[in-house]
């Protein structure tokens, strides 16, 4: 049983005859074979990752295309805070919303984000945390559990919607404590292979009312808890789907990386495989020489 | 001005939500059902405690009852 799997590599890529000829040599013969399935493993490896690369690439145009799009409209909603001259109150607790996803195997972008977020927390250790994605979950739960209030998952597996990012601010909030300011920390997609971790600030509606330019504004007291909340799920929106891009884009570079460093071990092992196979032949030939010579003198 | 969200205990978002759902439902058979497809959520959540995650529950059933809850506090 054992005998006859361990034979079926070598019977593959024309060798059998070798395989029958070489049987006595267990070491040379062993190391060659051993590097052939290494070869086919990494052959597979590369197929996996040139395809999810090829997948990351189509699902970056549209996350692209919905990145601009939100981020035009996230951009025009603050624009009334930033014409009033909004500033988070000091004195009292935030909340730090940490957008990642629930899908890995694309580069740093998500531990970016959560040692970003490890960095504000030294700095100021009553911030509450809400981390949307299984990545950032794992990562800021392991270290300041604690703090995290929240958790969100099932954001990632495709273009984020302004539902989801509805849903995400009703749930907000509704939490009992009262935020100075909710901040969305995501990663800003600066071009195609680099990215930054950043805030949009969600402004409480006391922060809003206390801004210095308020009164250029005619806001009835009660539609500004709806602006808020609304406000919320919009910046929430923009963070979510720029994040996406952004994940998206840097799969497409992991992936790409990880193809490249597969064909360079290829041709590595293939080389490796070569010479090994030819001084297999060589030493068979010389076995092979002398015994004939031995024979003739006799 | 009382919203009449506001009494029924919804939150504005709750509120768009319910809104843009009901402009969908009422498109064209094939327009439909792309637009539908922008108003999908399925998020879980969990909240957590002292460090410990709890369990983990549909975002939307959650929301829907919450609102539930802040609708009987407005009644009384």
């Amino acid at each position: 049983m054992m005998l006859s799997r361990a034979v079926r590599p070598a019977l593959s890529a024309g060798n059998a005859a070798f395989a029958r000829a070489a049987a006595p040599q267990v070491a040379g013969y062993a190391t060659l074979r051993e590097i052939e399935s290494r070869l086919k493993s990494i052959r597979n490896i590369e197929k996996i990752t040139k395809t999810m690369k090829i997948v990351a690439s189509t699902k970056l145009t549209r996350a692209q295309k919905a990145m601009t799009d939100s981020r035009t409209y996230g951009q025009t909603s603050n624009q009334v805070f930033e014409e009033a001259e909004t500033k988070p109150l000091p004195e009292k607790k935030s909340l730090l919303v940490v957008a990642s996803s629930d899908k890995g195997l694309c580069g740093g972008i998500h531990s970016g984000l959560s040692r970003y977020a490890r960095r504000l927390l030294e700095t100021d250790a009553s911030l509450d945390i809400a981390v949307i994605g299984e990545k950032s979950k794992a990562q800021i739960g392991r270290s300041n559990g604690s703090n995290v209030v929240l958790s969100f998952s099932g954001v990632g597996r495709d273009v984020p919607t302004f539902a989801d990012a509805q849903a995400i601010a009703d749930q907000l909030v509704l939490l009992p404590e009262e935020y100075a300011s909710i901040k969305i920390l995501y990663n800003k997609f600066i071009n195609a292979t680099s990215y930054e971790p950043v805030i949009i600030e969600a402004y409480s509606e006391e922060a809003i009312t206390e801004s210095p330019n308020f009164a250029a504004f005619e806001i009835d007291d009660e539609v500004l808890a709806n602006l808020r909340e609304y406000t919320l799920a919009n910046s929430l929106y923009w963070a979510l789907a720029e994040g996406h891009a952004c994940e998206q884009s840097a799969r497409r570079n992991a992936m790409d990386n990880a193809s490249k460093n597969a064909g360079d071990m290829i041709n590595k092992y293939s080389i490796l495989y070569n010479r090994t196979r030819q001084a297999v032949i060589t030493g068979e030939l010389v076995e092979i020489i002398t015994g004939a010579t031995a024979s003739e003198d006799m | 001005m009382a919203f009449a969200w506001k009494a029924a205990g919804l939150t504005y978002n709750r509120y768009l939500a319910i809104a843009a759902r009901v402009v969908r439902r009422s498109l064209k058979e094939g327009p439909r059902l792309q637009a539908e497809r922008r108003g999908e959520m399925d998020l879980r959540f969990a909240k957590w405690q002292n460090g410990k995650q709890g369990e983990n529950k549909s975002l939307g059933a959650a929301n829907a009852d919450a609102m539930a809850e802040l609708a009987t506090q407005e009644a009384k």
